[in-house]
């Protein structure tokens, strides 16, 4: 998948969902999705904060939790999460067929961190159905 | 601790920095590769988003832990993260990329501490089927930026050429410790204060 290939619509599609993310849940002051190897999709973000750049370190960030997870044999990884003074970042993979996409979301302080996990997967799972969808599209004979 | 050594690897996506941690390390190496999704930069599956973790045990009984850097751009700030504590660089250069010497230009100067030490070496890979630029080229670029450094030709895939690297490394790395202790400042080179052995 090259990022810079996805149709318009597919983006359109993501953006909307990143939209909803970010509107749906008190707190939430930025969304990113991201390609696995850290390329920008879909943003985003209240602050000053880079979606380019961020998105390079969520790729990263989701890679070495699943790499120490497996490291110490926990299974797979579920999300990551970064606790800090004044908010939290939270990282997990879109759960689609193939293993393409990876979804940041950005709370203040206080915002109740269920929530966040739950509505961050549910954005999550949504953009896995749109990847999946816009993958079997493209596999259809033209 | 003072008989292990960290190093790095460094340089531009697909020059072979997780191919040379795989070619020598002992244990089984640490990667973090995801899909590639930009063909147009280099054409292969898989890249490396955060790092690469190997070890290898010399015959001098030292220890070195290899840590390779994603080469990407956007992951420029994981070089600094990695670069911590690190006592060399190797910089791979794949010679069939547009512009290698501006390649050695940026990883150089991302590195330059070390560089400036001593504690690099450049190793220059597919020079068989790219023969330009030359070694004479990258000499002449180095000199023209002050830094000095030896330059190989290697090729990332064999284990002895990779160690051949680290050798040079090693040998550069000594060479400048024994220089500071002769002159009774630690300081100097890269900074370290004394980290090594
Ligand atoms: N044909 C040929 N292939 C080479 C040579 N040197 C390296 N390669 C191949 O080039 C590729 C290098 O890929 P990686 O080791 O993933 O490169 P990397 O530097 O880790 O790249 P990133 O992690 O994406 O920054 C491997 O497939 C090597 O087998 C060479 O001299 N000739
Ligand atoms: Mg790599």
């Amino acid at each position: 998948m090259n990022a810079r290939a996805i149709a318009p619509d597919v983006i359109a599609a993501f953006d909307e969902e990143i939209r909803k993310l970010h509107a749906r849940v008190a707190g939430v002051i930025g969304c990113v999705l991201a390609t696995t190897d850290g390329r920008r999709v879909s943003a985003v973000v209240d602050n000053e904060a880079d979606p380019q750049r961020v998105s390079a370190m969520v790729g990263s960030i989701v890679a070495l939790g699943e790499t120490i997870g497996r490291e110490v044999m926990i299974g797979r990884t579920q999300f990551v999460a970064v606790s800090a003074v004044d908010g939290m970042i939270l990282l997990q993979r879109v759960p689609a067929k193939r293993d393409l996409l990876v979804v940041g979301t950005l709370a203040r302080r206080h915002t109740n961190l269920g929530i966040l996990l739950h509505e961050t997967g549910i954005a999550a799972e949504a953009a896995a159905r749109i990847l999946d969808d816009w993958l079997g599209r493209d596999l259809q004979p033209a | 601790m003072s008989e292990e050594l960290k190093l790095l690897f460094a340089g531009a996506m697909g020059a072979g920095k997780t191919t040379a941690i795989r070619a020598i390390s002992e244990i089984a190496p640490i990667t973090t590769e995801a899909a590639n999704s930009d063909h147009t930069e280099c054409n292969k599956e898989e890249t490396t988003v955060a790092m690469d973790y190997g070890e290898i045990t010399l015959a001098t009984g030292e220890k070195l832990r290899l840590y390779g850097t994603p080469g990407q751009a956007r992951f420029q700030f994981m070089w600094p993260i990695l670069a911590t504590g690190a006592l060399g660089v190797v910089i791979l250069i794949d010679n069939s990329r547009p512009d290698p010497l501006a390649d050695l230009e940026l990883y150089l100067d991302a590195f330059r501490a070390l560089a400036d030490g001593g504690a690099a070496v450049v190793g220059v890979g597919r020079m068989d089927r790219c023969p330009q630029p030359s070694l004479e080229a990258y000499a002449e670029r180095l000199a023209a930026l002050d830094v000095v450094v030896p330059i190989v030709p290697a090729d990332v895939r064999r284990r002895d050429e990779v160690l051949t690297m680290l050798e040079i490394l090693l040998q550069q790395l000594e060479a400048t410790w024994a220089y500071d202790e002769a002159i009774g400042d630690g300081l100097s080179g890269h900074g370290l204060m004394g980290a090594h052995p």
